[in-house]
Protein backbone atom coordinates (compact mmCIF):
# COMPACT_ATOMS: atom_id res chain seq x y z
CA UNK A 1 0.00 0.00 0.00
CA UNK A 2 0.93 3.43 -0.72
CA UNK A 3 0.79 6.10 1.57
CA UNK A 4 1.02 10.12 2.02
CA UNK A 5 4.27 9.24 3.53
CA UNK A 6 5.11 6.89 0.59
CA UNK A 7 4.38 9.33 -2.25
CA UNK A 8 6.47 11.91 -0.57
CA UNK A 9 9.46 10.14 0.31
CA UNK A 10 9.55 9.58 -3.74
CA UNK A 11 8.26 13.43 -4.69
CA UNK A 12 10.87 14.50 -2.32
CA UNK A 13 14.14 12.65 -4.60
CA UNK A 14 12.67 14.41 -7.91
CA UNK A 15 12.44 17.79 -6.58
CA UNK A 16 14.94 20.43 -5.87
CA UNK A 17 15.43 23.83 -4.69
CA UNK A 18 16.63 26.44 -7.22
CA UNK A 19 18.49 29.70 -6.30
CA UNK A 20 18.24 32.20 -9.86
CA UNK A 21 21.85 34.10 -9.55
CA UNK A 22 21.76 37.30 -8.11
CA UNK A 23 18.20 36.82 -6.19
CA UNK A 24 17.27 36.51 -2.75
CA UNK A 25 15.78 33.69 -1.79
CA UNK A 26 15.23 30.10 -3.72
CA UNK A 27 12.00 28.41 -5.06
CA UNK A 28 11.58 24.72 -6.26
CA UNK A 29 12.07 22.95 -9.60
CA UNK A 30 11.33 19.59 -10.62
CA UNK A 31 13.23 16.43 -12.32
CA UNK A 32 12.23 16.41 -15.77
CA UNK A 33 14.92 13.97 -17.36
CA UNK A 34 17.54 11.67 -15.32
CA UNK A 35 20.33 13.48 -17.24
CA UNK A 36 20.02 17.01 -16.05
CA UNK A 37 16.57 18.72 -17.70
CA UNK A 38 14.96 20.46 -15.04
CA UNK A 39 11.59 22.64 -14.88
CA UNK A 40 10.66 25.37 -12.72
CA UNK A 41 8.46 28.73 -12.74
CA UNK A 42 10.14 31.39 -15.02
CA UNK A 43 9.62 33.75 -12.11
CA UNK A 44 12.03 31.54 -9.78
CA UNK A 45 14.91 31.06 -12.35
CA UNK A 46 14.74 34.93 -13.59
CA UNK A 47 18.36 35.19 -14.98
CA UNK A 48 20.23 33.13 -17.47
CA UNK A 49 22.20 31.09 -14.62
CA UNK A 50 21.16 29.69 -11.94
CA UNK A 51 21.95 26.60 -9.03
CA UNK A 52 20.23 23.90 -8.02
CA UNK A 53 20.05 21.27 -4.91
CA UNK A 54 19.00 17.78 -5.16
CA UNK A 55 17.54 16.18 -2.29
CA UNK A 56 20.85 15.02 -1.18
CA UNK A 57 22.20 18.30 -0.48
CA UNK A 58 24.46 18.23 -3.93
CA UNK A 59 24.54 22.05 -5.94
CA UNK A 60 24.83 22.10 -9.21
CA UNK A 61 25.35 25.01 -11.49
CA UNK A 62 22.71 25.19 -13.75
CA UNK A 63 21.66 26.62 -16.81
CA UNK A 64 18.52 28.38 -18.32
CA UNK A 65 17.65 27.03 -22.01
CA UNK A 66 14.63 28.23 -22.05
CA UNK A 67 11.66 30.83 -20.47
CA UNK A 68 7.92 30.83 -21.52
CA UNK A 69 6.77 34.14 -19.08
CA UNK A 70 3.10 33.64 -20.05
CA UNK A 71 3.00 30.10 -18.94
CA UNK A 72 5.50 31.48 -16.20
CA UNK A 73 7.76 28.13 -16.95
CA UNK A 74 11.29 27.90 -17.44
CA UNK A 75 13.81 24.79 -18.28
CA UNK A 76 17.09 24.24 -16.99
CA UNK A 77 19.73 21.81 -17.73
CA UNK A 78 22.86 20.49 -15.54
CA UNK A 79 25.36 17.98 -16.26
CA UNK A 80 24.44 15.01 -14.54
CA UNK A 81 22.86 11.54 -15.17
CA UNK A 82 21.13 9.12 -13.30
CA UNK A 83 18.82 11.51 -11.52
CA UNK A 84 15.63 10.57 -10.23
CA UNK A 85 13.09 11.80 -12.66
CA UNK A 86 9.23 12.59 -12.03
CA UNK A 87 6.30 10.50 -13.50
CA UNK A 88 4.05 13.22 -15.15
CA UNK A 89 0.27 12.65 -14.88
CA UNK A 90 -2.39 13.17 -16.63
CA UNK A 91 -3.73 16.87 -16.00
CA UNK A 92 -6.64 17.11 -18.24
CA UNK A 93 -8.17 13.91 -16.56
CA UNK A 94 -8.33 15.45 -12.92
CA UNK A 95 -11.56 16.03 -10.94
CA UNK A 96 -12.61 18.75 -8.17
CA UNK A 97 -12.01 16.62 -4.55
CA UNK A 98 -9.01 14.21 -5.71
CA UNK A 99 -6.22 13.92 -3.16
CA UNK A 100 -3.01 16.31 -4.39
CA UNK A 101 0.45 16.40 -2.35
CA UNK A 102 2.71 18.86 -2.86
CA UNK A 103 6.32 19.32 -2.36
CA UNK A 104 9.33 21.97 -2.19
CA UNK A 105 11.01 24.63 0.00
CA UNK A 106 8.40 26.92 1.43
CA UNK A 107 9.90 29.44 3.06
CA UNK A 108 13.36 28.12 2.91
CA UNK A 109 12.21 24.21 4.41
CA UNK A 110 13.42 22.00 1.82
CA UNK A 111 11.41 18.92 1.06
CA UNK A 112 8.13 20.29 3.16
CA UNK A 113 5.23 18.13 2.21
CA UNK A 114 1.72 19.47 2.35
CA UNK A 115 -1.51 17.90 1.48
CA UNK A 116 -4.89 19.02 0.19
CA UNK A 117 -7.47 18.32 -2.80
CA UNK A 118 -8.27 20.10 -6.51
CA UNK A 119 -10.19 22.92 -5.61
CA UNK A 120 -11.63 23.51 -9.06
CA UNK A 121 -10.27 24.04 -12.64
CA UNK A 122 -9.87 26.46 -15.54
CA UNK A 123 -8.94 29.60 -16.25
CA UNK A 124 -8.10 32.36 -13.89
CA UNK A 125 -9.84 35.94 -14.38
CA UNK A 126 -8.04 38.05 -16.24
CA UNK A 127 -5.03 36.03 -16.89
CA UNK A 128 -6.39 34.74 -20.37
CA UNK A 129 -7.96 31.51 -21.58
CA UNK A 130 -5.07 29.05 -20.42
CA UNK A 131 -6.69 26.84 -17.34
CA UNK A 132 -4.72 26.50 -14.22
CA UNK A 133 -5.08 24.03 -11.57
CA UNK A 134 -6.47 25.42 -8.31
CA UNK A 135 -5.68 23.21 -4.97
CA UNK A 136 -7.27 23.67 -1.33
CA UNK A 137 -3.24 23.30 -0.56
CA UNK A 138 -1.15 25.15 1.99
CA UNK A 139 1.88 26.75 -0.42
CA UNK A 140 3.72 29.39 0.55
CA UNK A 141 6.77 31.34 -0.78
CA UNK A 142 9.60 28.97 -1.94
CA UNK A 143 6.89 25.90 -3.11
CA UNK A 144 7.03 27.84 -6.55
CA UNK A 145 8.40 25.53 -9.14
CA UNK A 146 7.60 22.69 -7.08
CA UNK A 147 5.63 19.70 -7.94
CA UNK A 148 2.29 19.07 -7.37
CA UNK A 149 1.06 15.20 -7.48
CA UNK A 150 -1.74 13.23 -7.14
CA UNK A 151 -2.82 10.48 -5.05
CA UNK A 152 -0.15 7.68 -7.51
CA UNK A 153 2.86 10.58 -6.93
CA UNK A 154 2.45 11.09 -10.56
CA UNK A 155 3.14 14.84 -11.30
CA UNK A 156 -0.02 17.35 -12.53
CA UNK A 157 1.03 20.59 -11.88
CA UNK A 158 3.88 23.28 -10.81
CA UNK A 159 2.91 24.82 -7.99
CA UNK A 160 3.09 28.85 -9.32
CA UNK A 161 1.33 31.06 -7.23
CA UNK A 162 -1.50 31.71 -4.14
CA UNK A 163 -4.44 33.42 -5.31
CA UNK A 164 -6.93 34.29 -2.71
CA UNK A 165 -4.93 31.08 -0.55
CA UNK A 166 -5.23 28.74 -3.04
CA UNK A 167 -2.76 27.38 -4.15
CA UNK A 168 -2.57 28.07 -8.27
CA UNK A 169 -0.32 25.61 -10.40
CA UNK A 170 0.31 25.14 -14.26
CA UNK A 171 -0.90 21.88 -15.38
CA UNK A 172 1.75 19.55 -16.30
CA UNK A 173 0.23 19.27 -19.79
CA UNK A 174 1.78 22.75 -20.34
CA UNK A 175 5.06 21.50 -19.06
CA UNK A 176 4.75 18.78 -21.15
CA UNK A 177 4.23 21.00 -24.34
CA UNK A 178 6.80 23.52 -23.16
CA UNK A 179 9.26 20.61 -23.13
CA UNK A 180 8.07 19.33 -26.42
CA UNK A 181 7.94 22.74 -27.86
CA UNK A 182 9.36 25.63 -26.25
CA UNK A 183 8.47 28.26 -25.01
CA UNK A 184 5.32 30.03 -26.89
CA UNK A 185 6.01 33.50 -28.55
CA UNK A 186 5.53 36.19 -26.41
CA UNK A 187 5.62 40.44 -26.97
CA UNK A 188 8.60 40.52 -23.75
CA UNK A 189 6.45 43.51 -22.02
CA UNK A 190 5.56 43.92 -18.85
CA UNK A 191 1.77 45.10 -19.01
CA UNK A 192 -0.95 46.58 -16.98
CA UNK A 193 -4.38 46.72 -17.46
CA UNK A 194 -5.96 50.08 -17.95
CA UNK A 195 -9.36 51.93 -19.18
CA UNK A 196 -8.26 52.09 -22.85
CA UNK A 197 -6.74 48.89 -22.93
CA UNK A 198 -2.97 47.77 -21.58
CA UNK A 199 -0.25 50.03 -21.00
CA UNK A 200 3.25 48.62 -21.16
CA UNK A 201 5.07 49.10 -17.64
CA UNK A 202 8.30 47.47 -19.12
CA UNK A 203 9.80 46.88 -22.56
CA UNK A 204 12.69 43.80 -22.33
CA UNK A 205 15.49 45.13 -24.22
CA UNK A 206 15.59 41.37 -26.48
CA UNK A 207 12.01 41.52 -26.85
CA UNK A 208 10.16 41.27 -29.93
CA UNK A 209 8.25 44.53 -28.56
CA UNK A 210 11.38 46.52 -28.41
CA UNK A 211 12.20 45.04 -31.84
CA UNK A 212 9.27 46.59 -33.21
CA UNK A 213 9.96 50.06 -31.10
CA UNK A 214 7.28 49.90 -28.91
CA UNK A 215 7.97 52.28 -25.77
CA UNK A 216 7.07 52.42 -22.47
CA UNK A 217 3.28 54.18 -21.70
CA UNK A 218 1.89 52.57 -24.87
CA UNK A 219 -1.61 52.12 -24.57
CA UNK A 220 -1.93 48.77 -26.65
CA UNK A 221 -5.92 48.35 -27.82
CA UNK A 222 -7.78 45.09 -26.87
CA UNK A 223 -8.26 42.48 -24.28
CA UNK A 224 -5.84 40.34 -22.56
CA UNK A 225 -7.50 37.66 -23.96
CA UNK A 226 -7.52 38.96 -27.54
CA UNK A 227 -3.56 39.67 -27.22
CA UNK A 228 -2.74 35.66 -25.87
CA UNK A 229 -5.27 34.51 -28.78
CA UNK A 230 -3.05 36.56 -31.55
CA UNK A 231 0.07 34.77 -29.92
CA UNK A 232 -0.86 31.90 -29.68
CA UNK A 233 -2.50 31.63 -33.41
CA UNK A 234 0.85 30.53 -35.09
CA UNK A 235 1.18 33.71 -37.31
CA UNK A 236 4.82 34.54 -37.39
CA UNK A 237 3.45 38.46 -37.26
CA UNK A 238 0.65 40.45 -35.39
CA UNK A 239 -0.67 43.25 -35.99
CA UNK A 240 -0.80 46.16 -32.49
CA UNK A 241 -3.13 48.68 -32.89
CA UNK A 242 -2.24 51.73 -29.73
CA UNK A 243 -2.14 54.98 -28.15
CA UNK A 244 1.07 56.47 -28.10
CA UNK A 245 1.35 60.20 -25.95
CA UNK A 246 -2.52 60.78 -26.13
CA UNK A 247 -5.54 59.13 -28.34
CA UNK A 248 -6.12 61.14 -31.16
CA UNK A 249 -4.56 59.05 -33.00
CA UNK A 250 -4.54 55.19 -33.32
CA UNK A 251 -1.23 53.72 -34.39
CA UNK A 252 -0.57 50.53 -35.73
CA UNK A 253 2.57 48.26 -35.55
CA UNK A 254 3.50 44.60 -36.61
CA UNK A 255 5.52 43.18 -34.70
CA UNK A 256 7.79 39.94 -35.83
CA UNK A 257 7.50 37.41 -33.27
CA UNK A 258 10.36 35.15 -32.36
CA UNK A 259 10.14 31.74 -33.49
CA UNK A 260 9.82 29.15 -30.94
CA UNK A 261 13.04 27.47 -29.07
CA UNK A 262 13.53 24.48 -27.77
CA UNK A 263 13.41 23.85 -24.52
CA UNK A 264 16.05 20.21 -23.87
CA UNK B 1 -1.16 1.38 -9.37
CA UNK B 2 -4.00 0.42 -7.04
CA UNK B 3 -3.43 1.70 -3.53
CA UNK B 4 -5.51 2.72 -1.10
CA UNK B 5 -4.58 6.49 -1.36
CA UNK B 6 -5.27 6.10 -4.79
CA UNK B 7 -8.88 4.42 -4.15
CA UNK B 8 -9.38 7.15 -1.30
CA UNK B 9 -8.83 10.03 -3.75
CA UNK B 10 -11.20 8.65 -6.73
CA UNK B 11 -14.29 8.29 -4.07
CA UNK B 12 -13.64 11.75 -2.92
CA UNK B 13 -13.54 13.45 -6.47
CA UNK B 14 -16.73 11.14 -7.16
CA UNK B 15 -18.60 12.22 -4.15
CA UNK B 16 -17.47 15.74 -5.62
CA UNK B 17 -18.91 15.11 -8.95
CA UNK B 18 -22.01 14.37 -7.96
CA UNK B 19 -22.73 16.23 -5.25
CA UNK B 20 -21.63 19.28 -7.62
CA UNK B 21 -24.73 18.60 -9.74
CA UNK B 22 -26.81 19.80 -6.63
CA UNK B 23 -24.29 23.10 -5.99
CA UNK B 24 -25.14 26.44 -7.64
CA UNK B 25 -23.71 29.91 -7.10
CA UNK B 26 -25.65 32.48 -5.95
CA UNK B 27 -25.32 36.02 -7.12
CA UNK B 28 -26.89 37.90 -4.48
CA UNK B 29 -23.97 40.04 -2.87
CA UNK B 30 -21.52 43.01 -4.12
CA UNK B 31 -18.03 41.26 -5.11
CA UNK B 32 -17.73 37.42 -4.65
CA UNK B 33 -21.10 35.19 -5.17
CA UNK B 34 -21.77 32.77 -2.44
CA UNK B 35 -23.10 28.81 -3.04
CA UNK B 36 -26.44 27.39 -2.86
CA UNK B 37 -27.75 23.92 -3.19
CA UNK B 38 -30.96 21.85 -4.52
CA UNK B 39 -32.42 21.04 -1.04
CA UNK B 40 -35.80 20.11 -2.69
CA UNK B 41 -36.64 19.80 -6.26
CA UNK B 42 -37.00 23.53 -7.06
CA UNK B 43 -36.04 24.86 -4.19
CA UNK B 44 -32.40 25.98 -3.16
CA UNK B 45 -31.13 26.60 0.56
CA UNK B 46 -28.33 29.03 1.14
CA UNK B 47 -26.57 30.92 3.86
CA UNK B 48 -28.76 34.01 4.79
CA UNK B 49 -25.59 36.86 5.27
CA UNK B 50 -24.76 36.22 1.34
CA UNK B 51 -28.06 37.92 0.26
CA UNK B 52 -27.79 41.12 0.68
CA UNK B 53 -30.46 41.67 -2.12
CA UNK B 54 -33.73 40.70 -2.67
CA UNK B 55 -34.27 41.29 -5.80
CA UNK B 56 -32.58 40.65 -9.38
CA UNK B 57 -30.78 37.62 -7.61
CA UNK B 58 -29.35 35.17 -10.40
CA UNK B 59 -28.06 31.78 -9.99
CA UNK B 60 -25.31 29.37 -12.17
CA UNK B 61 -26.69 26.52 -12.00
CA UNK B 62 -24.82 22.98 -12.51
CA UNK B 63 -24.63 23.21 -16.34
CA UNK B 64 -23.50 26.59 -16.70
CA UNK B 65 -26.56 28.55 -17.67
CA UNK B 66 -28.03 31.52 -15.44
CA UNK B 67 -31.30 31.70 -14.08
CA UNK B 68 -33.46 33.83 -11.70
CA UNK B 69 -34.37 32.80 -8.61
CA UNK B 70 -37.13 34.72 -5.94
CA UNK B 71 -36.17 34.45 -2.35
CA UNK B 72 -38.90 32.66 -0.16
CA UNK B 73 -38.08 33.62 2.76
CA UNK B 74 -35.14 33.87 5.53
CA UNK B 75 -33.96 33.08 8.82
CA UNK B 76 -31.09 35.24 9.63
CA UNK B 77 -30.90 33.92 13.36
CA UNK B 78 -30.24 30.60 12.01
CA UNK B 79 -28.45 31.92 8.80
CA UNK B 80 -30.66 29.39 6.51
CA UNK B 81 -32.09 31.48 3.17
CA UNK B 82 -34.17 29.98 0.92
CA UNK B 83 -34.45 30.62 -3.29
CA UNK B 84 -37.10 29.68 -5.21
CA UNK B 85 -35.85 28.33 -9.38
CA UNK B 86 -37.79 27.17 -12.34
CA UNK B 87 -35.49 23.95 -12.71
CA UNK B 88 -35.46 21.26 -10.80
CA UNK B 89 -32.24 20.62 -10.22
CA UNK B 90 -30.72 17.08 -8.48
CA UNK B 91 -31.42 17.65 -4.56
CA UNK B 92 -28.45 16.55 -2.48
CA UNK B 93 -28.67 13.15 -0.93
CA UNK B 94 -29.05 13.34 3.14
CA UNK B 95 -25.92 11.48 5.07
CA UNK B 96 -26.97 8.25 6.22
CA UNK B 97 -25.13 8.55 9.66
CA UNK B 98 -24.85 11.07 12.26
CA UNK B 99 -21.12 13.74 11.42
CA UNK B 100 -18.42 12.12 14.13
CA UNK B 101 -15.31 14.38 14.92
CA UNK B 102 -12.44 13.40 13.30
CA UNK B 103 -14.26 12.30 10.05
CA UNK B 104 -13.44 13.67 6.62
CA UNK B 105 -15.83 16.30 5.53
CA UNK B 106 -15.74 18.24 1.90
CA UNK B 107 -17.18 21.91 1.50
CA UNK B 108 -18.71 21.41 -2.12
CA UNK B 109 -19.04 25.25 -3.58
CA UNK B 110 -19.68 27.14 -7.09
CA UNK B 111 -18.29 30.00 -8.79
CA UNK B 112 -19.26 31.20 -12.04
CA UNK B 113 -15.33 30.96 -13.24
CA UNK B 114 -14.49 27.71 -11.67
CA UNK B 115 -17.42 25.70 -11.91
CA UNK B 116 -17.84 23.45 -8.80
CA UNK B 117 -15.01 23.54 -6.34
CA UNK B 118 -14.38 21.80 -3.46
CA UNK B 119 -12.02 21.93 0.06
CA UNK B 120 -11.41 19.65 2.26
CA UNK B 121 -10.97 18.93 5.91
CA UNK B 122 -12.80 17.04 9.57
CA UNK B 123 -15.44 17.81 11.32
CA UNK B 124 -13.59 19.35 14.57
CA UNK B 125 -16.10 19.24 17.13
CA UNK B 126 -20.09 18.07 17.69
CA UNK B 127 -22.41 19.07 20.15
CA UNK B 128 -25.93 19.12 20.73
CA UNK B 129 -28.45 22.16 20.33
CA UNK B 130 -26.65 25.26 20.24
CA UNK B 131 -28.01 28.75 20.05
CA UNK B 132 -25.71 31.23 17.46
CA UNK B 133 -24.84 34.91 18.36
CA UNK B 134 -27.70 35.26 15.81
CA UNK B 135 -30.25 33.97 17.97
CA UNK B 136 -31.24 31.13 15.93
CA UNK B 137 -31.35 27.22 17.47
CA UNK B 138 -29.51 25.03 15.49
CA UNK B 139 -29.86 20.93 16.27
CA UNK B 140 -26.17 20.30 16.19
CA UNK B 141 -22.92 22.70 16.71
CA UNK B 142 -20.37 21.11 13.80
CA UNK B 143 -17.81 22.99 13.74
CA UNK B 144 -15.10 22.05 9.95
CA UNK B 145 -11.84 22.15 10.31
CA UNK B 146 -11.16 23.19 6.65
CA UNK B 147 -10.61 26.20 4.52
CA UNK B 148 -13.37 28.81 3.78
CA UNK B 149 -13.06 30.40 0.71
CA UNK B 150 -14.87 32.95 -0.26
CA UNK B 151 -17.47 31.57 -2.25
CA UNK B 152 -17.70 28.15 0.29
CA UNK B 153 -20.69 30.20 2.14
CA UNK B 154 -24.10 28.72 1.17
CA UNK B 155 -22.16 25.55 -0.24
CA UNK B 156 -22.92 22.41 0.65
CA UNK B 157 -20.87 19.96 3.55
CA UNK B 158 -20.49 16.37 2.80
CA UNK B 159 -19.07 13.39 4.27
CA UNK B 160 -16.33 11.26 2.27
CA UNK B 161 -19.58 9.13 1.15
CA UNK B 162 -21.16 12.49 -0.51
CA UNK B 163 -24.01 12.34 1.77
CA UNK B 164 -25.43 15.91 3.15
CA UNK B 165 -23.97 17.27 6.71
CA UNK B 166 -25.47 20.57 6.23
CA UNK B 167 -24.93 24.37 4.58
CA UNK B 168 -21.45 25.76 5.13
CA UNK B 169 -21.62 29.26 6.67
CA UNK B 170 -18.44 31.38 7.84
CA UNK B 171 -20.94 33.66 10.13
CA UNK B 172 -21.83 31.80 12.73
CA UNK B 173 -18.25 31.30 13.92
CA UNK B 174 -15.17 33.85 14.73
CA UNK B 175 -12.81 30.95 14.66
CA UNK B 176 -14.25 28.43 11.73
CA UNK B 177 -16.49 27.63 9.63
CA UNK B 178 -19.48 25.95 10.56
CA UNK B 179 -22.32 23.65 9.50
CA UNK B 180 -26.24 24.38 9.76
CA UNK B 181 -27.04 20.79 10.49
CA UNK B 182 -29.50 19.38 7.82
CA UNK B 183 -32.47 18.44 10.26
CA UNK B 184 -32.15 22.58 11.28
CA UNK B 185 -32.29 23.12 7.20
CA UNK B 186 -35.47 20.98 6.98
CA UNK B 187 -36.87 22.63 9.87
CA UNK B 188 -36.78 26.11 9.02
CA UNK B 189 -36.83 25.51 5.40
CA UNK B 190 -40.95 24.15 6.38
CA UNK B 191 -41.23 27.34 8.18
CA UNK B 192 -40.04 29.29 5.27
CA UNK B 193 -42.26 27.39 2.63
CA UNK B 194 -45.72 27.92 5.14
CA UNK B 195 -45.01 31.24 6.62
CA UNK B 196 -42.12 33.08 4.38
CA UNK B 197 -40.43 33.63 7.45
CA UNK B 198 -39.65 31.88 10.82
CA UNK B 199 -41.96 32.84 13.62
CA UNK B 200 -40.48 33.54 16.84
CA UNK B 201 -42.45 33.56 20.23
CA UNK B 202 -42.03 37.11 21.72
CA UNK B 203 -43.44 38.14 25.17
CA UNK B 204 -42.53 41.91 24.70
CA UNK B 205 -40.43 42.42 27.72
CA UNK B 206 -36.49 43.87 28.24
CA UNK B 207 -35.04 41.67 31.16
CA UNK B 208 -32.09 41.70 33.00
CA UNK B 209 -30.88 38.70 35.16
CA UNK B 210 -30.87 39.82 39.43
CA UNK B 211 -30.07 37.60 41.95
CA UNK B 212 -32.57 37.30 44.88
CA UNK B 213 -32.17 37.81 48.55
CA UNK B 214 -32.62 33.69 48.64
CA UNK B 215 -29.59 33.22 46.17
CA UNK B 216 -31.92 32.29 43.39
CA UNK B 217 -32.05 34.05 40.23
CA UNK B 218 -34.42 35.92 38.40
CA UNK B 219 -35.11 38.04 35.52
CA UNK B 220 -36.42 41.62 36.48
CA UNK B 221 -38.79 43.30 34.09
CA UNK B 222 -36.64 46.93 32.93
CA UNK B 223 -38.72 47.50 29.95
CA UNK B 224 -42.14 46.64 28.54
CA UNK B 225 -43.68 46.64 25.10
CA UNK B 226 -46.59 49.12 25.15
CA UNK B 227 -49.58 46.94 23.81
CA UNK B 228 -47.09 43.89 24.09
CA UNK B 229 -48.10 40.11 25.38
CA UNK B 230 -46.58 40.59 28.79
CA UNK B 231 -48.02 44.09 28.68
CA UNK B 232 -51.52 43.41 28.14
CA UNK B 233 -51.60 39.96 30.73
CA UNK B 234 -51.16 42.99 33.33
CA UNK B 235 -47.13 42.47 33.73
CA UNK B 236 -45.63 45.71 35.23
CA UNK B 237 -41.91 46.83 35.13
CA UNK B 238 -40.46 45.79 37.91
CA UNK B 239 -41.95 42.24 38.49
CA UNK B 240 -38.78 39.56 38.71
CA UNK B 241 -39.85 36.57 36.57
CA UNK B 242 -38.60 33.73 37.90
CA UNK B 243 -40.33 30.68 36.04
CA UNK B 244 -41.73 30.18 32.54
CA UNK B 245 -44.58 27.27 31.05
CA UNK B 246 -43.26 25.49 34.47
CA UNK B 247 -39.38 26.04 33.70
CA UNK B 248 -37.06 28.28 35.99
CA UNK B 249 -35.80 30.86 34.24
CA UNK B 250 -32.39 32.69 35.37
CA UNK B 251 -31.03 33.58 32.13
CA UNK B 252 -32.35 35.08 28.63
CA UNK B 253 -31.55 32.40 27.08
CA UNK B 254 -33.89 30.36 29.10
CA UNK B 255 -36.80 32.44 27.59
CA UNK B 256 -35.64 31.89 24.28
CA UNK B 257 -35.57 28.20 25.14
CA UNK B 258 -39.09 27.99 26.75
CA UNK B 259 -40.57 30.26 23.86
CA UNK B 260 -39.55 27.79 21.36
CA UNK B 261 -41.74 25.40 22.67
CA UNK B 262 -44.97 27.63 22.49
CA UNK B 263 -45.70 28.58 19.20
CA UNK B 264 -48.02 31.88 18.73
CA UNK B 265 -50.96 32.44 20.62
CA UNK B 266 -50.65 29.63 22.67
CA UNK B 267 -50.68 30.60 26.17
CA UNK B 268 -47.57 30.36 28.72
CA UNK B 269 -47.53 30.86 32.43
CA UNK B 270 -45.31 32.96 33.94
CA UNK B 271 -44.67 32.97 37.87
CA UNK B 272 -42.88 36.05 39.03
CA UNK B 273 -42.32 38.27 42.28
CA UNK B 274 -43.75 41.28 42.96
CA UNK B 275 -43.45 43.45 46.59
CA UNK B 276 -42.45 39.62 47.49
CA UNK B 277 -44.89 37.68 46.78
CA UNK B 278 -45.28 35.12 44.21
CA UNK B 279 -47.90 35.46 41.58
CA UNK B 280 -48.92 33.28 38.42
CA UNK B 281 -49.53 35.57 35.13
CA UNK B 282 -50.92 33.89 31.75
CA UNK B 283 -49.18 35.74 28.80
CA UNK B 284 -50.72 34.68 25.35
CA UNK B 285 -47.13 34.67 22.99
CA UNK B 286 -47.17 37.29 20.67
CA UNK B 287 -44.73 36.63 17.34
CA UNK B 288 -41.51 38.81 17.21
CA UNK B 289 -41.84 41.92 15.15
CA UNK B 290 -39.76 41.68 12.20
CA UNK B 291 -36.55 43.76 11.43
CA UNK B 292 -37.48 45.46 7.90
Amino acid sequence: MLGFGEVAERLRRSTVQVFAKGARGGGSGVIWKSDGLFITNAHVARNTEAQVQLWDGRRLDARVTSLDPRRDLAALRVTASGLDAVTPGDSQALRAGELVIAVGSPLGFAGAVSTGVIHSLGPLAGMGRQSWIRADVQLAPGNSGGPLANAQGHVVGINTAIVNGLGVAVPISAAVEFVRRGARPSLGVVLRPVRLGMEILRVEPAGAAAAASLHEGDILLGSFDDLSDALDSGREVVRLRFFRGGIERVREVFVPLVARAEAA
Amino acid sequence: MANELAALSNELAAAVERTGKSVVAVHARPRFSSSGVFWRPGIIVTAEHTIRREEEITVTLPDGSSAPATLAGSDSGTDVAVLKVEAAGEPVLPAASDPVPGHLALAIARSEDSGVNASMGIISAVSGDWRTWRGGRLDHYIRLDLTMFPNTSGGVVVNAAGGAIGIATSALSRIAGVAIPAATVNRVLDQILARGHVTRGYLGVGLQPVELPDHHKGLIVLSLEPDGPAAKAGVLIGDILVSLGGTTVDDTEDIQGVLEGHSVGQSVEAEFLRGGSSRKIAIVVGERPRRS
